[in-house]
């Protein structure tokens, strides 16, 4: 379709930018503390090479979250409501379980990446993680919603900080083109791990169920779905050039010089000497504020399709007398998350690497969740998979357990 | 009669049922319910065995309860059965969506059916909306209740009773619901507008449709303007007009406003032609100014009118105007020349003329005063209401304290589907 034929008008124009936002959103959340870390330290360790390896994990996304958003704009009802409703209680249920110990993890990254970023600046963990777990706290639970949805929009652009300090790096950009373009796999276990863990933390569950609820409440209607549709497309594709661009800055300055690292917070320290004093802040805030973001949506998101599946009252601003269930999920995963954060001792590492093996173990499932409803003509009518989009869609989500798979056993080997 | 007493559906779905040889026929799959007074009854048990369906008719029950079911054919003169789409089946249809409890004016989710015994039939008498539906859903009823006790809590029994449940969509209307349609219209618009605001577009829709075109309009504006736009245009047009006949002029003009022209002007010729004029005078002004705001319903009486008239008269017209407790009075030119209140005019003898009472030095603004410097004009006079007056001082509206809290408080006065 040619970009004349989607945006006919000025009219058209105007619809666009009322629909657009939760594949937007969305994708940019995706990149979180542990996404952060993921690319830093997969371009300290192997440079430019793995760069090839956002382009197909672009294609994935994109699939995947089109058949989302389909679902989201043609039903009106979120991810869970419709398993909840297809598939009854009890795999709702289990899914629900593991969906919120998988977010515990998540939520514990990025409480972790934000005492990271913060002593980066000189400032105790001691006083920040307590102090951020309360404001966030605060603005759910006292907020109105449109103050969190200024602060949700305002903190996806400072993800630019990323691309500043790609540019402040000066990476060499034919070669960084030609890496991106041409696939090349080396044979070790690490670089196998690095590939998988990038796709990993890119698509995971929980971005499939928040994407299909945002969609469904801003009610967009059919007849706009391919403003939705360019959405989401512009959504991963952000998503992919912000990890590009950190892909880059670690490969730059960090791979020549041979420093290995594990954490996002270490490139941070060591981009210093190469990048510069301003590259090395830039990224230091851009991750404090990808881990805040995380911290906020994920338990935030949690508690809701846990809600919606269940059946109970959920929402901002509601008290612990109204929506009990809700404030209690969300309350204790930050609250849990923070005192594990600043626990000394407190196995942190083992927490996050079950978090990825549970993400791991429900991916499959959900995909094919995805995927069964999506094929569902009695629920998506017209707007079910053709035939050609199977292919495509069973092609990646197949592509997508295999490797799911493969991360799982590399993890018990490794454990 | 082969039901005594109660049961949830769960309990028994999955359960063998047995012919009286003892053979096994098919395990417990669903349940066909019809229409029954006052209840809604089972009319068959569907049955499945080696991936076949069979259909065993309620007469043909033996015994029914928690730990057997027997029926009184045997296995060979049973025929398999194809589910069809427009039966009406307990657990594909009922269990896990959405309903209206209207008796507690929320949403919830069906998480099981209880069956009651009466007058050899099995009815549905009530959905458990509770954690203990879940539980038992899962098979840990009595475990959880367990659990719930080294808390010194007991385990909520939450059940709806099937007279207080509005299906959200059109399809569990096969069975007959009168009551709750009534209720539901009974409901405050505010509890309307918040169901309404939880369940999908579609579903949202169908509710709609169902509502008595004044409760509707009562409830419509109480919406986020996007959600109102979104009804309005998915209803008909009948029922749409008589929907905006029936609301405000002012908030009618808001709806209006939020539309595209064309289809504000197709609503506007279809509806009575004095309210639509009302409407349209109101339309011109910009959204964030007094005129924006203003309602053209109001009581305006002649100076020389006696008090008591006054009172007669405004029993009269006082019905369908929002804010009854100023008396403006105006002169032949629509020129505002004061006001009175509802109570002093009640007070004052009744043979003296409204000239005599009006309080003359009022505050008045203009169409296009800012609504922020009108909300701080009835704040800090503690009015309920301000008229807006033309350049000729000519009484063209008013612009009430509700309108204005509106400004003040939007995220608690609109419901909107909550965004994460």
């Amino acid at each position: 379709m040619s970009i004349q034929k989607l945006l006919p008008s000025w009219k058209s124009l105007l619809v666009f930018l009322a629909i657009i936002g939760p594949g937007i959103i969305t994708s940019s959340i995706d990149n979180d503390a542990s996404g952060i870390t993921t690319y830093s330290v997969a371009g300290a360790r192997y440079g430019y090479i793995l760069l090839w390896t956002l382009v197909p994990t672009t294609v994935a996304l994109i699939v995947i979250q089109e058949m989302v958003a389909r679902m989201g704009v043609v039903t009106g009802k979120g991810l869970s409501d419709l398993i909840r409703e297809n598939y009854g209680v009890r795999i709702t249920f289990f899914m629900m379980i593991v969906l919120l110990v998988a977010n515990f993890g998540t939520t514990i990254a990025n409480f972790a990446g934000w005492a990271a970023s913060m002593q980066i600046f000189g400032l105790s963990k001691y006083i920040m993680v307590p102090l951020g777990a309360f404001v966030i706290w605060l603005l759910v639970t006292r907020g109105s919603y449109r103050v969190v949805e200024i602060v949700l929009l305002g903190a996806c652009l400072l993800y630019f900080g990323y691309v500043f300090s790609g540019f402040m790096a000066a990476p060499e950009w034919s070669r960084v083109l030609k890496s991106t373009l041409i696939p090349k796999v080396k044979m070790e276990p690490e670089f196998i791990m690095l590939t998988i863990a990038i796709i990993g933390t890119t698509i995971t569950p929980w971005m499939q169920f928040y994407l299909q609820s945002s969609i469904a409440e801003k009610g967009i209607k059919k007849e706009n779905y391919r403003f939705s549709k360019i959405d989401v497309i512009v959504g991963c594709l952000i998503t992919n050039i912000i990890a590009f661009f950190i892909i880059v800055t670690c490969a730059t300055t960090l791979f020549p010089n041979g420093i290995r690292i594990n954490e996002a917070q270490e490139a941070a320290l060591a981009l210093k000497p190469f990048a510069g004093q301003h590259a090395s802040v830039l990224f230091a805030v851009s991750l404090a504020n990808a881990s805040i973001l995380g911290a906020i949506i994920v338990p935030l998101a949690t508690s809701y399709y846990i809600c919606e599946a269940m059946g109970w009252e959920a929402g901002v601003n509601k008290s612990f007398k109204e929506a009990p269930q809700f404030m209690w999920i969300y309350t204790a995963l930050i609250v849990i998350s923070a005192f594990l954060v600043l626990a000394p001792g407190a196995p942190l590492v083992l927490l996050m690497i079950l978090s990825s093996l549970l993400n791991g173990i429900l991916l499959p499932f959900v995909l094919i969740f995805v995927i069964s409803l999506v094929n569902n003509r009695k629920i998506m009518g017209e707007y079910a998979n053709t035939k050609g989009h199977n292919y495509i869609s069973w092609g990646t989500v197949v592509v997508l357990i295999t490797l799911s798979a493969a991360l799982l056993v590399i993890h018990i080997i490794k454990l | 009669m082969p039901l005594f007493g109660e049961l949830f559906v769960s309990e028994i779905l999955k359960k063998s049922v047995l012919d009286p040889k003892g053979e096994d026929l098919g395990r417990v799959k669903d349940f066909i319910v019809i229409k029954g007074d006052p209840l809604p009854r089972v009319s068959a048990l569907i049955l499945e065995k080696k991936k076949v369906y069979y259909r065993l008719g309620w007469d043909y029950i033996g015994i029914f309860n928690k730990r057997i079911i027997s029926s009184r054919i045997h296995a060979l003169k049973i025929q398999p059965y194809e589910i069809s789409e427009d039966a009406l089946l307990v657990v594909r249809d009922i269990f896990d969506k959405q309903i209206v409890d209207a008796n507690g004016a929320k949403v919830v989710r069906v998480n099981d059916v209880k069956l009651d015994g009466m007058n050899n039939s099995a009815c549905l008498t009530a959905v458990d909306v509770g954690m203990r539906g879940i539980l038992r859903r899962l098979g840990v009823e009595r475990r959880g209740e367990n659990f719930y006790r080294i808390f010194g809590k007991t385990l909520p029994h939450s059940l709806i009773h099937w007279n207080y449940i509005q299906p959200l969509e059109p399809k569990l209307t096969t069975i007959s619901l009168t009551v709750p349609r009534q209720m539901v219209s009974a409901l405050h618009p505010a509890d309307i507008a918040d169901i309404v605001s939880k369940v999908s577009h579609e579903e949202g829709v169908a509710f709609f449709k169902g509502l008595d075109p004044n409760v509707a309009a009562e409830a419509i504006h109480e919406l986020e303007p996007d959600a109102q736009k979104t009804i309005i245009q998915s209803l008909d047009k009948g029922f749409a007009s008589d929907i905006v006949e029936r609301m405000h002029p002012d908030k009618a003009a808001d709806l209006l406003g939020e539309l595209p022209p064309e289809e504000a002007k197709e609503l506007l010729e279809s509806i009575k032609k004095d309210e639509a004029q009302d409407i349209q005078e109101l339309l011109g002004h910009e959204e964030d100014t007094a005129g924006g705001l203003m309602t053209n319903e109001f009581i305006a009486y002649a100076p020389n009118l006696k008090v008591g008239d006054a009172i007669e008269k405004f029993k009269m017209d006082a019905h369908d105007i929002e804010i009854v407790y100023y008396i403006y009075v105006i002169d032949e030119n629509e020129k505002l020349l004061g006001v009175t209140s509802l109570r002093d005019m009640l007070l004052s003898s009744p043979d003296v003329t409204l000239a005599e009472i009006i309080e003359k030095k009022l505050k008045t603004v203009t169409p296009d005063t800012d609504q922020d410097t009108v909300a701080e004009i009835i704040s800090k006079y503690n009015l309920l209401a301000i008229p807006v007056v033309d350049t000729a001082g000519a009484l063209l509206g008013i612009v009430t304290i509700d309108d204005i809290i509106d400004i003040l408080l939007p995220p608690l006065s609109k419901k909107k589907r909550r965004r994460v």
